[in-house]
């Protein structure tokens, strides 16, 4: 799983160089625009190691973002999969909510909580939330009636178990869910930095911008994409440790 | 104790016809009996409309000195998240261990006990599901094709098995094998179209038990009072 992402990024961010490089020589565009190879080079051994500790930065909100938010989407999906007016209102307010663009409230949460950790905490967290909770509700709302009925009929339906019958069954999509939500929470964490934080690698990224430092920014890119990608599959190989271990229990 | 069922009128929502129109009957010993008929003509309906599954229907369904009805179906599944012999031990109550053990022999299922559920065929899956229905405490079980694909002489086995253990207990056998439903089968409601009146007609079995021989004549004429009456 890890070394099968890991290779995929590779591909696609060699791809995306070569994209870049044939539209360079193609359009003859001078170094300023996009660096040649030794620049990009040349580049990358200067800020690798001040960008390294930025992607960790990153990721470490990222994470805390994220964890944060599958706590809360699991207990509130939990509650929301009832059918009584109080899981009808957090799956409609849910389905609403989502559909709003969370990252056009951040210049509120910047005014309100300064543009240090605790802003771009809540941006990742907000912006990995609503997709997990929909799919959290969506999961624990839909009897797996071939298992459930016996437990209903002979009245040892508890919510607990009927929690735990749903998340079992669903145990792969759920999985590919909060995998995926990964890569809501980097973004989310790097718009937040984007656009006001004082720290992160999103920050680093603004900087280059503002210097039209294409090698900075590409040399940014990897590192967030080679990070993401081993976080990715570290969290599916979790996933599958989770289900061999709750299946031979 | 007795189960009747008085002018049974029933429609799906945004169905056209009626599933069952004025259907009588009534069954006032227990046993073992069948609901038989071809596929749609409202053999598990009425098997939910006696349990409580359904309600929206007019007539009157009266069990008279049963309090737990149950119904179960040959595509439940057991969690895998364990063995299906732990499962059988959580929800056996301690009175019933014995009894448990019992079915399990007389099921040909101990072998498969510390198999997960998706491990066994789907005979065995069948009857793993029928055992912990036997381990509950009821007065009336629906069995909805609970032996499919289990082979013939297992389920004679089985049938015969239960009818020993649970001599005052009714149960309702839903089948399509018309063989098995004239021997083992006390009553057999024959289950016809709507447009036809009545819609069921009880025809008498022959309650084959464990020791008995069956008189093929007997069973031959009850085969064919079957098929006359569908």
């Amino acid at each position: 799983m890890l070394h099968r992402r890991i290779y995929q990024f590779f591909i696609i961010y060699l791809l995306g160089l070569l994209v870049l490089f044939s539209v360079k020589y193609l359009l003859d565009l001078s170094d300023y625009v996009i660096p040649g190879l030794e620049d990009l080079a040349q580049t990358f051994r200067t800020v690798f190691l001040r960008y390294v500790s930025d992607v960790v930065d990153t990721i470490s909100v990222a994470v805390i973002g994220q964890v944060i938010s599958v706590f809360m989407a699991i207990v509130v999906g939990v509650l929301g999969r009832q059918t009584t007016w109080f899981g009808s209102f957090i799956k409609v307010a849910a389905y609403n909510v989502q559909a709003y663009p969370i990252v056009a409230i951040a210049p509120i949460i910047f005014i309100l909580f300064g543009d240090g950790f605790l802003s771009r905490l809540l941006i990742a967290a907000m912006i990995c939330y609503f997709p997990i909770l929909l799919s959290v509700i969506s999961i624990m709302s839909e009897p797996v009636h071939d298992i459930e009925h016996f437990y209903r009929v002979t009245g040892r339906m508890r919510w607990q178990l009927e929690v735990k019958i749903r998340a079992f069954e669903n145990l792969n999509k759920l999985t590919t869910v909060i995998s995926g939500s990964a890569t809501l929470a980097m973004a989310g964490t790097i718009v937040a930095e984007f656009i006001a934080a004082n720290a992160g690698i999103g920050y680093s990224i603004r900087i280059a911008l503002y210097q039209s430092d294409l090698a900075k920014i590409l040399t940014a890119l990897f590192l967030i994409g080679i990070t993401l990608s081993v976080y990715q599959g570290l969290l599916e190989i979790a996933g599958y440790l989770v289900k061999k271990g709750w299946a031979s229990h | 104790m007795f189960l009747e069922c008085q002018n049974i009128n029933f429609r799906y929502p945004n169905g056209s016809m009626d599933v069952f129109h004025d259907l009588s009957f009534q069954m006032k010993t227990p046993g073992f009996h069948a609901l038989f008929g071809p596929s749609g003509v409202g053999k598990t309906s009425l098997a939910r409309i006696i349990v409580g599954d359904f309600n929206d229907y007019s007539g009157v369904v009266r069990s008279e000195g049963m309090q737990n009805l149950l119904y179960s179906y040959n595509l439940e599944r057991l969690p895998d998240w364990s063995s299906v012999g732990k499962h059988l031990e959580k929800i056996t109550p301690p009175s019933l261990r014995d009894r448990k053990n019992e079915l399990i022999a007389s099921f040909d299922m101990a072998e498969t006990m510390r198999l997960r559920f998706s491990q066994l065929s789907l005979g065995q899956q069948n009857r793993v599901n029928l055992i912990r229905y036997l381990l509950q405490d009821f007065h009336l079980l629906i069995m909805d094709e609970s032996l499919a694909n289990v082979d013939e002489r297992t389920r004679e086995k089985i049938i015969l098995g239960i009818k020993d253990m649970f001599p005052d207990t009714y149960f309702l056998y839903i089948s399509h094998n018309v063989i098995e439903v004239s021997k083992f089968c006390r009553e057999i409601l024959v289950f016809r179209n709507s447009l036809k009146a009545p819609q069921v007609i009880t025809v008498n079995g022959q309650d084959h038990k464990l020791g008995q021989t069956v008189s093929k004549d007997k069973l031959e004429q009850t085969m064919l009072e079957i098929m006359h009456a569908s």
